[in-house]
């Protein structure tokens, strides 16, 4: 007689996919292959590193997944699936899962999995959308805000504890604290942590209290101080300080002092040390000055990654850090060779004007003239100027651009009109070759000097574009020249040239194309924005892309941007010089799953934009 | 682990079912019961957690042994760890007198279903082949044992027995609670109230697969909460 497990099969048939699957006569023999297990509160369904060869269904209960950094990603009830994510992997999982309460779970073996995959359309289809849902949480658990809210407290500590025995005179723990210029001191008795000294004590109740120099440290410490914990977040450490008032916060790690964090660790974390990096640049009178600073800059760069920061605040500090640089050298070649003769509007181009400046970029910048402007009495001065800036940039690290655009090429250095000519020009009459080199012109940003001839050059390339619809067919068209690099079975595709013949660009093939695809859309719906995420948003209003692929864009982007930064941050430590070409193998496998999914979703993105500025048909 | 549960039996007192199957095995007239008993049992020594289980249970006409017969058994095996769907087994039997209608209210089997079903007797063989050398676990014996050893005596003259883990029994002690200690009434033992202390998903009943699938759920709560897999099989069997 043949066995039907009903009440196992109706279970699985209310929920997706099962639920739209319902007439194919696979899901009775899948069923028939079921194992069913009882997992208690708080046991592991997959253990951290484990392999998987297991769906799993939640016929009951409810678990948590953990990253592997054993950071909570999400929770999932009665009737999701899981595992599914190892299985399409071969079995490696990255994530693990724990029973929060007690559950029964439906497991099915994975090559029912892979076969319905193949096989069920309904089936594959539903995982195919869960990947862009995945994306997201995965990006949303990494949390990317306020870097106070996700670094460890550890991450504050600047020097290895300083202490002094139990035994100490006060006089002899206030030696100690001047020659290590610190406010507070560790008090320890065989190693181990019995109370704290500030500044604060010493003032309160030692000197007022006219307390002799060779009194005890034990006397005027805190005995049993407040102490946190390595792993804790920074924002646990903040809330204890105001809680309890105290402005010192021993750390400890399996029960040892490793450091302390005070108010003013964590007020300079905040500032993440950009800001006065930018106030910096604005006190230096000389090129070596500047140079000096920005030596600095890959620390500001690796402390940022550090701290969490996501690649929109990188970016954002980067490119504030580079328009500082610019502003102050022209300030110095106006000090230099004196007042402009005509007003001029310094711009940055590409990733600067975007404000998704990285560690490692090229000078893209020109200028725009006043319509006063003459060449025969102006020129010599506006040329003096922008070679004395251009090459001094160089000097602080922002390498000379290749394709020479650069404020100091002649050709780039023109007036309004003749700019607003050129783009006219470019957009009435597009020609594919060129456009893919002017591209960067349409990210343009004014920097220094007279910005509203920056503003008005804008309105009128956003002008422009929206009435002549075949240019924007030309830049989808170039926005879709460079592919994602995957290919069949979602494997990385490498660049495959000398010494990148293992890697794949990052930029190149996974930012790039967004940031084509993305300006794309700005110019077609009239954005006024620069920055690719606000562009997204002025997109995602005008209604130019389907619900939730705007997300979508913005997830992938981050994700890719998230991995370059981290790996530029890698190689700024291993004392390299930071690029975009990643090697797949250094990736984690959870890295490397989002990547992929991140590519996808480009992939898919360039589709779309193919067919929605696709044009007259040749 | 936490607190254990688990007969305290003497040496002597120890239920083996492996000695019993042997005795059996000799007595047992020829044919597929001799044969099943003398497949043997395993030792009693057995850790739970090696032990072959098997989920049982049945729908019948009624509720007394000696009248009443057997229309619908369902079978699923497990270990302490494991449900397997893969071995579940159904049977439907058509009884010698006709369902009356209260019966066909509960279990939802049609006259015209069990109209085209062979009799008991027919399938028997086969449910003994599928019961060889398992340990079987059902919520409440009395009856499952009760009506497949008066099927056994009608169809082979001898009859049969065999080892069982009872859930109902499991919760039994293990919610049990001196008088003084009890406040109220004592909690149920009907296998849905059972499964609900262990947050299991309720279940339609009186489907014997369904049924013999719900007692296997709930002996694996029962022993991730209650059982040591690694007690012998002897303290637990009965």
């Amino acid at each position: 007689m043949d066995v039907e497990l009903t009440e196992i099969l109706e279970a699985l048939c209310q929920h997706a996919p099962f639920n739209e699957m319902a007439d194919d006569p696979q899901l009775n023999d899948m069923t028939k292959e079921i194992e069913i297990r009882y997992v208690r509160t708080g046991e592991w369904v997959i253990a951290p590193s484990a392999p998987n060869s297991t769906l799993y269904f939640i016929r009951s209960g409810a678990l948590e997944v953990l990253s592997k950094e054993n950071k909570l990603i999400r929770r999932m009830n009665e009737g999701e699936l899981f595992g599914y994510y190892s299985l399409l992997r071969g079995g490696k999982s990255s994530q693990s899962m724990r029973t929060i309460e007690d559950s029964l779970l439906y497991c099915i073996p994975a090559r029912w999995f892979l076969k319905l995959y193949e096989e069920n359309d309904i089936f594959s289809d539903f995982f195919e959308l869960a990947r862009e849902v995945r994306l997201r949480v995965a990006m949303e658990s990494q949390n990317s805000d306020v870097s106070l809210m996700t670094c460890p407290v550890v991450s504050l500590l600047r020097r290895p504890p300083i202490s002094a025995d139990m035994s100490s005179s006060i006089r002899n723990a206030a030696q100690v604290m001047a020659e290590h210029r610190v406010s507070s001191l560790l008090i320890t008795e065989n190693d181990e942590l019995t109370g704290i000294v500030t500044d604060r004590d010493l003032r309160t109740r030692a000197v007022a209290e006219g307390l002799p120099y060779d009194t005890p440290v034990s006397e005027i410490m805190t005995h049993d101080p407040i102490v946190m914990d390595s792993g804790d977040y920074a924002s646990e450490a903040v809330l204890k300080m105001m809680e309890r008032n105290v402005h010192h916060i021993p750390i400890v790690k399996n029960g040892r002092p490793i450091g302390v964090v005070s108010t003013g660790d964590i007020i300079q974390k905040e500032s993440h040390g950009s800001v006065y990096l930018i106030s910096d640049i604005y006190k230096q009178t000389s090129i070596e000055g500047l140079q000096s600073i920005s030596r600095k800059m890959t620390h500001t760069f690796t402390q940022l990654v550090l701290a969490d920061a996501n690649t929109q605040m990188i970016g954002n500090a980067m490119s504030h850090i580079g328009t500082a640089f610019v502003k102050r050298l022209l300030q110095l070649a106006e000090e230099k060779y004196g007042p402009p003769p005509v007003p001029y509007c310094f711009i940055a181009l590409g990733s600067q004007a975007r404000e998704e400046q990285t560690i490692k970029t090229d000078q893209d910048n020109a200028l725009i003239l006043s319509d006063k402007y003459n060449k025969k009495l102006h020129g010599e001065y506006f040329e003096a100027l922008t070679d004395w800036v251009c090459n001094n940039l160089d000097k602080c690290g922002y390498d000379l651009c290749t394709g020479d655009i650069m404020a100091s090429n002649p050709r780039w250095r023109q007036p309004l009109s003749v700019w607003k000519d050129n783009f006219s020009e470019w957009i009435q009459k597009p020609k594919a070759e060129a456009l893919l080199r002017l591209s960067i012109f349409f990210d343009l940003r004014g920097v220094y000097g007279d910005k509203t001839l920056a503003l008005q050059l804008n309105q009128h390339i956003r002008k422009e574009a929206q009435e002549h619809s075949g240019f924007l067919t030309f830049m989808a068209r170039n926005a879709n020249q460079r592919k994602p690099p995957l290919g069949f079975f979602r494997q990385f595709v490498l660049d495959g040239e000398g010494e990148q013949s293992r890697t794949f660009n990052l930029k190149e093939r996974g930012i790039a194309p967004i940031i084509d695809i993305v300006r794309v859309h700005a110019l077609a719906c009239g954005s006024d924005k620069l920055n690719t995420l606000e562009r997204i948003e002025d997109i995602e209003a005008a209604g130019l892309l389907p619900n939730g692929r705007a997300k979508d864009l913005t997830l992938a982007l981050e994700m890719i941007g998230m991995i370059r930064i981290q790996h530029q941050k890698e190689q700024i430590e291993n004392g390299e010089e930071p690029n975009n070409h990643v090697n797949p193998e250094n990736l984690s496998s959870f890295e490397k799953r989002n990547l992929r999914d991140a590519f996808h979703i480009v992939s898919r993105q360039q589709e779309f934009i193919k067919f929605r500025y696709a044009g007259k048909r040749s | 682990m936490g607190k254990l549960l688990m007969k305290n039996q003497s040496k002597e007192g120890i239920q083996d079912w492996q000695a019993m199957f042997a005795e059996w095995a000799e007595e047992a007239p020829e044919g597929p019961l001799k044969r099943y008993y003398q497949a043997g049992m395993i030792a009693p020594q057995t850790a739970l957690q090696d032990t072959p289980l098997l989920a049982l249970d049945l729908e019948t006409t009624g509720l007394d042994p000696s009248q009443d017969e057997i229309i619908s058994l369902g079978l699923i095996p497990l270990s302490h760890k494991t449900i397997r769907c893969q071995g579940a087994k159904y049977w439907m039997a058509k009884p010698q007198c006709s369902l009356n209608a209260e019966s066909v209210t509960i279990h939802e089997i049609t006259h015209s279903e069990l109209e085209e079903a062979p009799r008991l007797h027919a399938i028997l063989d086969e449910i003994l082949l599928a019961l060889t050398h398992q340990v079987i676990v059902v919520h409440c014996v009395a009856i499952e044992r009760q009506f497949l050893l008066e099927a056994s005596m009608k169809i082979y003259g001898y009859p049969l027995y065999f080892p069982v883990l009872d859930t109902m029994d499991i919760e039994r002690q293990a919610t049990f609670k001196p008088w003084w200690q009890r406040f109220g009434r004592r909690p149920s033992l009907r296998l849905d109230a059972c499964r609900q202390r262990y947050k299991l998903p309720r279940y339609k009943a009186h489907h014997a697969l369904t049924d013999a699938l719900s007692s296997a759920e709930l002996l694996q709560a029962q022993i991730s909460y209650h059982m040591d897999p690694n007690a012998d099989i002897s303290n637990y069997w009965v």
